[in-house]
């Protein structure tokens, strides 16, 4: 039997994210979305299939999910970032029952059951509570965005913001540094700031461990250390946190085929293939 | 209310008074005073202020849990945000009123800790046996958020008392429709008996009512009396100070201390006025706080002003009382405690009416400004617009086009913020909007 | 008598929504005085009973809100302030008059605003109450009254009970037609899709009632004889909410993969459910119709047994549309600064969950410009329905 290859395409607000697995991923490609959705899905799939070492048409299915998944045109369904995240999650963390996701402009919780979404909140209007706010407070300070961080867990005492919108809190910290406070102690204030914001958004959810943390910010230290702070307890990070959404993706790609297959259905598919998508651009 | 100090070490508020300054250890009293009362099993209601019913509660000696003043301490004490995030954690929108999530937060998390939630504000908001709220033009929280809460406490029963009062409007005269509401609010406030007694097991003492309800009267005149006094130059009190000195108005009516503690103010202005002793030395900008509630967190800001000349002599928040004397019907010829109750709050509600049918394109609340304006002979407007409450803050923009338009171009500035969300609050910005506006004054006044 | 529009039934409505206002606009060059409203609240008996034809203020999702933030605060709920601001920019230049009733803070604080700026020749607040006792009631009554009184005075006749209990039974036949309509949504699929069946409400309360009862006659015919072809299964969505004015959310759910067979909206089944009891003196039944019938959020039901009680007395007619209708999923769809329903969320969430249904919980600006991120969450929602 001719073997079975599954693409997920996730392309985020900032970021996008493609996978190609057959059991396993044997190929991903993370790249910056910027504002053409339609030819960058072409070129990071380009990308990935090159990876990989195959033409897309050994591709069985391919699924889009993210902020900008209907500006996939070969992908044969799109699904939401929410049950797929959930799906890729559940995958490497089968014992995880809650989600937060934390991307570059939005953030989200996601509550797991049997592997799948079952209850959802998010939060994609305001920046605080998101990677932007400290790449926006970042940048106020005069920070690299990579370092905040670290210089988080040096802080000695946590400073208090009490603005949450971005701005504000910019000129907030700016003003305590002026009046002395140190630097990592506004750092950790902002990490805490963000924590509470999160912590409060998924609390509608009633929180059910195990938590995992995906999204670019699980990648961030000091962000998971006033997390779990708040929660008084560990939260798992999965491998490769950038990539749960694609990987559900692809995921949820294979069970559609499996129950096309199994129920002897037609296998609904995109018209548009890849290589027609260059003509245009 | 007094903040605490916060590590961050901020400054105690000042106030122009010595009666304003006792208010802070009065309100922890009377909150202490509840959680006391919940463990000696006394009957406790929460309640709201300005609806009708503090003579018919303290007549019954059932005591008040001031839910909006709980949220008030906790909001200036700037620990209000935990239980607004408890609120949001139980799907309750942020933009609904602060108190009420405050309020909601906090009894969500008493109930399911069996317990006061930690380090609660001085003592914490105790479990009340009733609730009772009202429905009335005022507010929807007062018919809503009790019965919100009830899903923390099912076993607790709440009665809503209608409490309408007639709209100003140019097809007919209120007086041709106030025997109805006078009607109508007097069956509610006895069935607001009626489910006291059911609840406490107690009777109504209707003498003792017709007491405290003539108290309540003497009260109105005595508070109105004194504000009046501060028509003087230099201004002897100023909004600030009315912020605190308001409490007993709102949360004490019908009380011999509440009385007592008009008395001293008034004799305390009286001394001031007698010796020129304004609330600061160099009083430039005499100002009415026009409409909104106050930023609790952020009662420091009248303090600024003063630092800038300015003054606020006058305001209309919380001052929710008229003399009855000034009314235009006798209404010690009403004996009947509850008909008197609904003729007064009728009449309170409507005192501004004549008054703008006078003046063409006029509307009460645009005359009472201009009143206050001659009266107290104030030089700029400001007003606060509070983002959860539509009970105050809808209406302000209107208001000051409508008093530029018949009566005088006057500068205003509108300040934004929320009553308990501190998250609101843009320290630095609102500084800068206070300055532009000092300097709009000096610009008027040097013409 | 006029020339009547060649145009029927959906077709019709389409023109009527799209357009909105325009059969008023030709009403009022042959010299029909119309009265605006807002909010279901308003007893459009009384008022078709003057000869007035009653005309629904509605908003424009698609419409930033401009003109209306320099009389309006912004913490308004922002339905009003859409309406307040397609009123300022002339959309509804026709009105000899508007009625307001005491719907909610939103609009009960905002009566002066719309008084004096739109400055037309009549204005009204019906000061409804929240509660719902016999005092109430009565209280309601008198209320009414005034109000029957005053528009009489401004018709330049009274308005008699004769001409009410008539304006009554017209109002009833319209409610027992949007009834009629409903009853085509339960079938599987339904004979109407959600979105159509927003159109033609919302363009039957744009028109006079008595050609709203013929707008509807036509649809029900016109929609009663399509075929009824199985076709794949989707999910049966029910949508609660308070006035949703344009077809765009339900249009968003069922370009989602779903069907929206039923709700709990204005104008929807809140507004068309009940009907007005044909009492001796007819403000009696209109008065026990609008006070008590109605369930909504705005009104503050008076506890009558335990907390479950109350809940089934507050929410119990959902749940019954649920059976009936065989809904799979709810969405609450709640604007912000909306106090009255802001305040229930809680509770009609875990009431509806309770018995078994999944609830989405959308807060919403109003304004369609959120329209991708309520798309991702309804589709989200629907992908965990199954």
């Amino acid at each position: 039997m001719r073997k079975q290859y599954f693409a997920g395409v996730d392309i985020g607000s900032t970021m996008t994210k493609v996978v190609i697995m057959d059991q396993e991923v044997i190929a991903s490609v993370i790249g910056a979305t910027g504002p053409e959705h339609r030819k960058l899905a072409n070129r990071v799939m380009e990308e990935a299939l090159a990876k990989a070492g195959l033409p897309f048409d050994d591709i069985t299915y391919v699924v889009a999910t993210g902020y900008g998944r209907i500006n996939v045109p070969f992908a044969d369904k799109q699904i939401t970032e929410i049950s797929c995240h959930a799906k890729g999650v559940a995958y490497f963390l089968p014992e995880v029952r809650t989600v937060i996701d934390i991307g570059g402009q939005d953030s989200k919780g996601i509550k797991l059951k049997d592997g799948r979404a079952v209850d959802f909140v998010m939060n994609d209007k305001c920046a605080a509570g998101t990677g932007r706010f400290l790449e926006v407070t970042a940048e106020g300070l005069g920070v690299k965005l990579e370092d905040m961080g670290k210089l988080a867990l040096t802080a000695k005492n946590a400073v208090g913001i009490a603005n949450t919108c971005t701005v504000f809190a910019t000129q907030e910290v700016v003003s305590k540094l002026a009046e002395g406070v140190a630097l990592a102690d506004v750092i950790a204030g902002l990490h805490e700031a963000i924590a509470a914001r999160i912590y409060s958004m998924i609390g509608r959810l009633k929180i059910e461990r195990e938590v995992a943390l995906t999204g670019g910010g699980a990648k961030n230290i000091g962000l998971v250390k006033a997390l779990e702070a708040r929660l008084g307890y560990k939260v798992l990070v999965p491998p490769e946190p950038l990539l749960t959404g694609a990987i559900g993706a692809a995921l949820m790609g294979r069970d559609i085929v499996k129950e096309a297959e199994e129920k002897g259905t037609p296998l609904v598919r995109a018209e548009r293939r890849l290589t027609e998508a260059t003509f245009f651009t | 209310m007094t903040e605490e100090k916060k590590p961050e070490e901020r400054k105690k508020r000042r106030t122009a008074t010595e009666a304003a300054s006792k208010i802070g250890p009065m309100v922890k009293a009377a909150i202490g005073g509840t959680v006391q009362a919940r463990e000696e099993g006394k009957p406790l209601a929460y309640s709201f202020i300005c609806c009708c019913y503090d003579e018919i509660i303290r007549a019954m000696d059932v005591i008040p849990v001031w839910t909006e003043n709980y949220a008030g301490v906790c909001g200036a004490k700037r620990d209000a945000q935990r239980f607004l995030e408890r609120a949001e954690a139980e799907n309750f929108s942020r933009s609904l009123c602060t108190y009420a999530l405050c309020g909601l937060g906090f009894d969500a998390w008493r109930e399911e800790l069996g317990e006061m939630p930690p380090e609660a504000p001085w003592g914490g908001q105790a479990r009340p046996d009733m609730m009772l709220g009202s429905g009335q033009m005022l507010c929807d929280p007062r018919n809503k958020w009790y019965q919100a809460a009830q899903q923390y406490m099912p076993d607790v029963p709440v009665y809503d008392v209608g409490l309408p009062w007639p709209p100003y409007e140019d097809d007919y005269d209120y007086r041709e429709v106030q025997d109805y509401y006078v009607k109508y609010i007097v069956a509610e406030l006895k069935g607001l008996v009626q489910f006291l007694e059911k609840h406490t097991g107690r009777k109504m003492d209707w003498d003792h009512l017709s007491e405290l309800v003539d108290l309540t009267d003497r009260t109105w005149n005595l508070i109105w009396e004194t504000y009046e006094l501060r028509r003087a130059v230099p201004s002897v009190m100023g909004t600030g100070d009315a912020m605190n000195t308001m409490v007993p108005m709102v949360f004490m009516m019908a009380t011999q201390e509440a009385y007592d503690f008009y008395q001293e103010l008034n004799d305390e202005l009286k001394h001031k006025i007698a010796n020129k002793e304004g609330e600061i030395p160099d009083e430039k900008y005499r100002l009415i706080w026009g409409g909104g509630l106050p930023s609790w967190f952020a009662l420091s800001d009248f303090n600024y002003f003063n630092s800038k000349g300015a003054v606020f002599p006058v305001e209309v928040t919380y001052r929710m009382i008229e003399a009855t004397y000034n009314f235009d019907m006798d209404l010690s010829k009403v004996t009947d405690p509850l008909e008197h109750i609904a003729w007064r709050w009728v009449k309170f509600w409507t005192y501004w009416y004549d008054r703008a049918r006078k003046r063409p394109g006029s509307h009460p609340d645009v005359e009472r400004l201009i009143k206050y304006i001659e009266d107290y002979k104030i030089d700029g407007i400001v007003m606060h617009e509070a983002f959860s409450c539509r009970s105050w803050h809808v209406g302000l923009i209107w208001q000051l086009n409508m008093l530029k338009k018949v009566y005088k171009d006057i500068p205003s500035l509108i300040l934004e913020s929320d009553i308990v969300d501190i998250s609101s609050y843009n320290e630095a910005d609102t500084k800068a909007r206070i300055d532009a506006f000092i300097d709009t004054l000096e610009a008027v006044k040097s013409r | 008598m006029p020339e009547k529009a060649v145009v029927k039934g959906l077709a019709a409505a389409e023109r009527l929504y799209q357009d909105y206002g325009v059969r008023a606009r030709e009403l009022k060059e042959q010299g029909q005085k119309i009265l605006g409203y807002l909010c279901a609240f308003v007893p459009l008996e009384i008022v078709t009973a003057a000869g007035f034809m009653p005309f629904r203020i509605k908003g424009d999702v698609n419409e930033p809100i401009t003109k209306a933030d320099t009389e309006m605060e912004t913490i308004v709920c922002p339905l009003v302030r859409s309406c307040f601001d397609m009123a300022l920019k002339g959309n509804y230049d026709f009105l000899e008059g508007i009625v307001i009733p005491h719907a909610c803070d939103s609009i009960c604080r905002t009566y002066d605003v719309w008084k004096y700026t739109l400055n037309l020749p009549y204005a009204h607040f019906i000061n409804m109450p929240h509660t719902t006792g016999d005092s109430s009631l009565d209280f309601y009554r008198d209320i009414l009254n005034t109000f029957r009184t005053s528009l009489g005075r401004f018709a330049g006749k009274e308005i008699s009970d004769q001409e009410l209990a008539r304006a009554v039974e017209l109002h009833n036949r319209q409610r027992a037609k949007v009834r009629e309509l409903y009853e085509l949504r339960k079938a599987s699929p339904p004979l109407i899709s959600g979105e159509e069946v927003a159109r033609v409400l919302i363009a039957a309360i744009s028109i006079p009632v008595a050609e709203s009862i013929e707008l509807l006659g036509d649809v029900i015919e016109e929609v009663g004889q399509r075929g009824r072809a199985p076709a794949p299964k989707k999910a049966r969505i029910m949508v609660i909410g308070a006035q949703v004015d344009s077809i765009a959310f339900i249009k968003l759910i069922e370009d989602s993969g779903a069907w929206v067979v039923a709700d709990d909206l204005c104008p929807g089944a809140r507004e068309f459910m009940s009907s007005v009891d044909l009492t001796a003196d007819p403000i009696e039944g209109i008065a026990e119709r609008y006070l008590r019938k109605v369930k909504c959020g705005r009104t503050y039901r008076e506890m009558k047994g335990n907390y479950e009680e109350d809940l089934e007395d507050r929410f119990g007619h959902m749940r019954r549309m649920i059976d009936d209708f065989k809904v799979d999923g709810v969405v609450l769809y709640i604007y912000k600064y909306c106090d009255p329903f802001g305040f229930e969320v809680p509770q009609i969430k875990s009431y509806i969950e309770a018995k078994g249904t999944p609830v989405l919980y959308l807060e919403d600006e109003y304004s369609m410009s959120t329209i991708g991120r309520l798309r991702t969450r309804v589709q989200a929602f629907l992908e965990m329905l199954g």
